[in-house]
C-alpha cells in the first residue's frame, strides 16, 4: 500500500498504484473530513486521481514533485 | 532479427496467403460456413500471434479484422463482395506492414493514420461503433475544439489563456507548438493503461492540465475505474515524435498545431494611463524605422519602470521575446504594440480572420475549417523558397510609400504557386487577404493569411476527415447498416489508396521454403545411389589396366573419378545440411515439462539448457525426443530430492538439471546432468539378483560402473512404488535401444549423493555409414567403423585357451576371442596367412575390448546402410546391407548381437 490511512488524513507516498483507489474510496466515505497528504507522492494512477477529483477535500500538502503538483493544480481547478 | 519474429513474418504470410485464397473461395460460394470458420481462423491466429510483438498498427487493423469475421461467423453480417475488397485491402496493408518488418525490424510510424482508418472501415461493416470509442469519447474529442469556435471569434479557440505566462513565454521560444487533447476511452485502467503516466512523459511537454468529461457523482455512486478524465497538454516536440508515442492510442488522441504567436497573450492588472500613449507611439515610430535595438531599449526601460503585475508590463515582456526571437516579423511587434494602446489582448486568429476562407485561425480550432483552403499542399523545395521569400518580403517594415504596390506583387506571386501546386480554390482566401492588406495598408493580414495557409503545415490529416465527413454527411448512406454513427467517421475519401501486393507488383518471394520430408529423403536416396556409382569408377579404371591393359585411360577414368567424386560428396554434404535441424528441437519441451513435473512432485528444479543450436540429422533429433523425456522424468522423479531432503543434505533446496547438447567430431552428445541422490550401485545389484537378471555369482564380482548400468537391462526398475511419471521398469532399456537404433550409445556415470550424469553420443547424420571390410570363408562383411578399435595380427602361438575360450593378450590386456565363421554357424577354421598370424578385428562391446577372427582385411568404404526387409528383418546378426561399387552386396553384421 502506498496509500497510509491516519486518523484525520490519507498519507500518499511514492506511486498510488490503481489498486488503492477502492481503499481510498471507502476510507474517504467513512472519514467525510478526511483530508489528503501528497508531499511525498511521486505518481498517482488515474483512478486515485479520479477520487481525488471527485472527493474534494482539502490536500493539507501538495506534491513535491514539481510537476506533479501542476497536473494536480490543474485537476482541482473548480 | 530474433527467431521468434521471423516465424512470426512467415507464418503470417502463409496466413496472409490462406485469408486471399479462402475469401477468393468465398466469392465462389457465399454460403459456406466451413469457409467462414477457417477464414476467421486464420485472421484470428494472426491478430494471437500479432500480439506477442509491439506492433500495434499491425494488432489493431487484425484485431478490427477479427471481429469482422466473427461476425461474419455468427450471422450477424452476410458476406458481401464489399467485406472482401476491404478485407483484403487489409491484409495487402498487414502484407506491406510484414514487408517494412522484414527490412526495418519496425513499423514506420506514418502508419499508424492508414491503419486507424482501416480498423475502421472494418468495423463499419459490422454496424457497431468500435469499442474503443464509445459514445462518450469520440464526442468528447470531436466536439470539444468545436466549442470554442461555436461561442465564435471573441474568445480564443484554444483555453491558451490558462497556461500560465512564464510556460507561454518559454513556449513562445521554443517555436514549433502542438497542442494535445488526449481523451482516454472509460475502460482503459482495464487494459492496463495509465493515460496520467503517460501523459506525464510526454515528449516535449510544456504544459499539461486535466478535467474531468463530467460533473463528480456523490463518492457512493463514484466509480474510480471508469476514465472520464480529459488531458490537455502543450508540446514543443515535432508532430512525428507525438503520434509515435501516442501510436497505441491514436483515435484517442487529438493533435493541433499551435502557431507560436497566439500565445502571445498578456495578462495582468489592465490599470493603465496616458503615459502609455507615448510610449506606444514612440514604439511604432521605432518599428517602422526598423530601429529594433532602439525599441528593445525603450520597452526595456519601460518595463523597468512599470510594476510587473500590470498588463501593461506582461505585454512588454511579450514584445520583448517578440523582438528577440522574430526580430523579422514586423507584424507580431506591430499587432502586440496595437493591443498596448487599446490595452485588450490582441486577437490573432481575427486577425487572421480577415480571409474568411482559409486562415490560421482554421489552423487551430479545427473544425470550421471550410473545405479547400487548409488542405495542406506538399511543397517542393523551389515552391518552399518562393514562399519563404514572401514572407520575408511581407515582414519588412510597413511604412514606406510603394507598400501597397509591395503588397499587390506579393499577392501575384502566392497565386501563381497555388495554381502551380493545384490548390487553385484558396485563391479566394487569398484574394480577401489582400483587400484587407490593401484597405489597412499593412502587410498583416496577408502574411497572416500566408502563415496560415503554408506555412507550419498547420492544417493537420486529424481535423481533415470531420471537414471532409461534413460535407459528405449527406452520401455517407453507402455504408449500408451503419445505423446512425457517432458524430463523424471518416469516409473514406482515400479509397484509392493501395498498399501494394497487388499481382501486377514486384513480389519479393520469402527466403525459405517449406519442403515436404518425403521429396528431400528421395534426394537423400538419389545422391546415395550416385556415391555407389561413382564407386563403381575406380573398378573400372582398374579392371581398364589389368583386364584391357590401356594405362592412360584407366589414368584418365581415375582422375575423372576424382572430379565426380568431388562433386558427389559436396553434393551430399549439402543434402545433409537441409535435413539439418537444431537440437533445440527437442530441447524446447523441456521447459514446461520440468516445470509441470516438478510441481507435481512438490520438488524445486532449475532447468539449465545448453547448446541448443547444436545441430544434427532430423531424424538423429527426432529420434532423441523420447529417449530424453525418459531421462529427465527419471532424474525428476528418482534423482533430485524433495527440498527437505536436499537441505537436510546440506545442497540448495534447488535442484539443478542441466542438458547439454555439444558436437564432437562427427558425432553429437547430449549430457543429461542432475545433482540428486545419484544410484547406489548396492541397491541395484540386490534389485537385478532379485529379479534375475544377474545371477548370484556376477552379483558377488560385479563392479560398482556396472551395476549402475544395469538399469539399462530389461525389466528393471528400483522403484518400490510404480508411479505415473516411472518406476514401470521400461524406461532406461527403452531409453537404451531407441539410442541403438540409431546408432547411438549411453554412457551413465553416478556417484552416491552427488548426481547423476547420462551421456548421449549420437552420429550427426545416419545416412552413410563407414565401415570396413573383412573377409571370412570367402565372404565379405562390413562392420560399422564405429566399433572397431584396432586390427592386428596374432601369431597363433600367442593364443590361449582358458576355459574353452580362446584369449590372447594384447598391451596387457586379456581380450577374448571368437572366430567370426563360428559366430555366424559357420564350421570351418579361420585361415592363417603365411606368417602363421590370424587376423584378429578388436571390436569395442559396451565398453569393453573382444576380437573376431577373420581371415582377411579389406579397405573401408562409405556405403548407404539400408535395413533388412520381409523376411531378412528377423535377422539380427546383420544391422543391413549395402550395395558396393561393383555391384556385389555388402551385409554388415551387428556386432553386439552376434557376440
Amino acid at each position: 500500500m502506498t496509500i497510509t490511512f491516519k486518523k484525520d488524513r490519507a498519507v500518499f507516498s511514492d506511486m498510488a498504484g490503481g489498486e488503492d483507489a477502492e481503499g481510498l474510496l471507502e476510507w474517504l466515505q467513512k472519514y467525510p473530513n478526511g483530508k489528503m497528504d501528497l508531499s511525498a507522492c511521486t505518481h498517482l494512477h488515474p483512478a486515485n486521481l479520479q477520487v481525488v477529483m471527485a472527493a474534494k477535500r482539502q490536500i493539507t500538502t501538495a506534491p513535491k514533485d514539481k510537476q506533479l503538483a501542476g497536473w494536480i493544480a490543474s485537476a482541482l481547478k473548480p | 532479427m530474433n527467431p521468434l519474429l521471423e516465424q512470426f513474418l512467415s507464418e503470417s504470410r502463409e496466413a496472409l496467403q490462406g485469408i486471399g485464397e479462402k475469401l477468393m473461395q468465398l466469392e465462389k460460394e457465399p454460403a459456406s460456413t466451413d469457409l467462414m470458420i477457417e477464414l476467421f481462423r486464420y485472421v484470428h491466429t494472426l491478430k494471437g500471434n500479432s500480439g506477442l510483438f509491439d506492433l500495434p498498427e499491425l494488432t489493431r487493423v487484425l484485431h478490427a479484422g477479427e471481429d469482422l469475421m466473427d461476425a461474419v461467423r455468427n450471422g450477424q453480417v452476410a458476406y458481401s463482395s464489399v467485406l472482401a475488397d476491404r478485407l483484403l485491402d487489409a491484409m495487402d496493408f498487414v502484407g506491406m506492414l510484414c514487408d517494412e518488418i522484414e527490412t526495418h525490424e519496425r513499423i514506420d510510424i506514418k502508419h499508424v493514420n492508414d491503419s486507424v482508418r482501416l480498423a475502421e472501415t472494418l468495423r463499419q461493416l459490422i454496424g457497431t461503433p468500435p469499442p474503443t470509442e464509445a459514445p462518450s469519447p469520440v464526442s468528447a474529442p470531436v466536439e470539444a475544439p468545436s466549442a470554442p469556435s461555436a461561442v465564435g471569434n471573441s474568445g480564443p479557440p484554444l483555453p491558451l489563456a490558462d497556461i500560465p505566462e512564464e510556460t507561454r513565454l518559454e513556449a513562445y521560444r521554443a517555436g514549433s507548438l502542438h497542442w494535445l487533447a488526449y481523451s482516454p476511452v472509460e475502460e482503459c485502467f482495464f487494459q492496463g493503461d495509465d493515460p496520467f503516466y503517460q501523459v506525464r512523459h510526454t515528449p516535449g511537454i510544456l504544459w499539461g492540465s486535466i478535467s474531468a468529461r463530467t460533473a463528480w457523482p456523490k463518492l457512493a455512486e463514484l466509480d474510480p475505474y471508469s476514465c472520464v478524465l480529459d488531458f490537455t497538454l502543450l508540446s514543443s516536440a515535432p508532430r512525428d515524435e507525438l503520434e509515435e508515442y501516442y501510436r497505441y492510442v491514436p483515435d484517442q488522441i487529438r493533435i493541433t498545431a499551435v502557431p507560436a504567436q497566439f500565445l502571445i497573450l498578456p495578462q495582468g492588472d489592465p490599470n493603465g494611463g496616458p503615459v502609455y500613449e507615448d510610449f506606444v507611439a514612440d514604439a511604432i515610430a521605432l518599428l517602422h524605422a526598423g530601429n529594433m535595438a532602439g525599441l528593445t531599449r525603450a520597452a526595456r526601460s519601460m518595463l523597468e519602470l512599470s510594476n510587473p503585475d500590470l498588463w501593461f508590463s506582461s505585454a512588454l515582456r511579450w514584445l520583448l521575446t517578440a523582438i528577440e526571437c522574430e526580430p523579422g516579423n514586423s507584424v507580431v511587434q506591430q499587432t502586440i504594440l496595437a493591443s498596448l494602446r487599446t490595452l485588450t489582448p490582441p486577437v490573432w486568429h481575427e486577425i487572421g480572420d480577415i480571409s474568411d476562407n482559409g486562415g490560421a485561425s482554421e489552423a487551430v480550432n479545427g473544425t470550421t475549417v471550410p473545405s479547400p483552403a487548409a488542405i495542406p499542399v506538399p511543397l517542393s523545395p523551389e515552391m518552399a523558397a518562393i514562399i519563404g521569400a514572401q514572407r520575408e518580403i511581407l515582414s519588412l517594415p510597413d511604412s514606406v510609400g510603394w507598400q501597397n504596390g509591395r503588397i499587390k506583387g506579393v499577392a501575384a506571386a502566392l497565386s501563381g504557386c497555388l495554381h502551380a501546386t493545384g490548390a487553385g480554390g484558396a485563391i479566394a482566401g487569398l484574394e480577401a487577404a489582400l483587400a484587407k492588406a490593401l484597405d489597412r495598408e499593412s502587410a498583416a493580414p496577408l502574411l497572416l493569411w500566408l502563415d496560415g495557409f503554408f506555412a507550419p503545415t498547420v492544417a493537420d490529416t486529424p481535423d481533415r476527415p470531420e471537414q471532409t465527413a461534413q460535407s459528405e454527411q449527406g452520401d455517407a448512406t453507402d455504408t449500408a447498416g451503419q445505423s446512425s454513427p457517432t458524430p463523424v467517421l471518416p469516409q473514406p475519401t482515400y479509397a484509392d489508396v493501395k498498399f501494394g501486393r497487388r499481382a501486377e507488383d514486384t513480389f519479393a518471394g520469402p527466403k525459405s521454403i517449406k519442403v515436404d520430408q518425403v521429396k528431400i529423403d528421395r534426394l537423400m536416396n538419389l545422391i546415395g545411389e550416385m556415391v555407389v556409382a561413382k564407386n563403381a569408377l575406380p573398378y573400372l579404371a582398374g579392371r581398364a589396366e589389368t583386364v584391357f591393359g590401356v594405362r592412360d585411360l584407366s589414368r584418365e577414368i581415375k582422375s575423372q573419378y576424382a572430379v565426380i567424386n568431388r562433386i558427389a560428396e559436396e553434393m551430399q554434404d549439402s543434402i545433409m545440411q537441409v535435413r539439418m535441424m537444431p537440437v533445440s528441437f527437442v530441447f524446447q519441451r523441456f521447459p514446461r515439462l520440468v516445470r509441470d513435473i516438478s510441481n507435481k512432485l512438490g520438488k524445486e528444479i532449475n532447468l539449465v539448457l545448453e547448446g541448443e543450436e547444436t545441430e544434427a540429422d532430423k531424424n538423429i533429433v527426432e529420434s532423441l525426443g523420447d529417449p530424453l523425456v525418459h531421462i529427465v522424468r527419471n532424474s525428476l522423479d528418482h534423482g533430485i530430492e524433495t527440498p527437505d531432503v536436499r537441505k537436510k543434505c546440506g545442497k540448495p533446496a534447488a535442484g539443478t538439471l542441466v542438458i547439454r547438447a555439444s558436437q564432437e567430431s562427427d558425432r553429437v552428445v547430449i549430457e543429461i546432468r542432475d545433482d540428486g541422490k545419484g544410484i547406489d550401485p548396492d541397491v541395484i545389484k540386490r534389485k537385478a539378483y532379485e529379479k534375475g537378471v544377474i545371477s548370484e555369482e556376477q552379483l558377488e564380482r560385479i563392479s560398482d560402473q556396472d551395476a549402475v548400468n544395469l538399469v539399462f537391462a530389461a525389466g528393471f526398475s528400483t522403484a518400490e512404488v510404480v508411479s505415473d511419471l516411472s518406476g514401470r521398469g521400461v524406461g532406461m532399456d527403452v531409453v537404451r535401444t531407441a539410442i541403438e537404433k540409431v546408432n547411438g550409445t549411453i554412457r551413465l556415470e553416478s556417484e552416491k549423493g552427488k548426481g547423476t550424469r547420462l551421456s548421449l553420443s549420437l552420429p550427426l547424420s545416419m545416412a552413410v555409414s563407414n565401415v570396413m571390410i573383412v573377409e571370412s570363408n570367402r565372404q565379405i562383411f562390413g562392420v560399422p567403423m564405429d566399433s572397431v578399435i584396432e586390427t592386428v595380427r596374432v601369431p597363433r602361438a600367442d593364443i590361449r585357451t582358458i576355459k574353452k575360450s580362446l584369449t590372447t593378450v594384447l598391451r596387457g590386456r586379456i581380450v577374448p576371442l571368437k572366430p567370426l565363421n563360428s559366430l555366424l554357424g559357420l564350421n570351418v577354421p579361420p585361415k592363417a596367412n603365411d606368417e602363421d598370424e590370424l587376423a584378429v578385428l578388436v571390436v569395442n562391446i559396451g565398453g569393453e575390448p573382444a576380437g573376431i577372427m577373420v581371415d582377411d582385411f579389406h579397405e573401408t568404404v562409405d556405403i548407404i546402410l539400408k535395413p533388412m526387409t520381409g523376411v531378412l528383418a528377423g535377422l539380427s546378426a546383420y544391422s543391413g546391407s549395402a550395395l558396393l561399387g561393383d555391384g556385389s552386396v555388402l551385409m554388415v553384421l551387428d556386432i553386439k548381437e552376434i557376440i
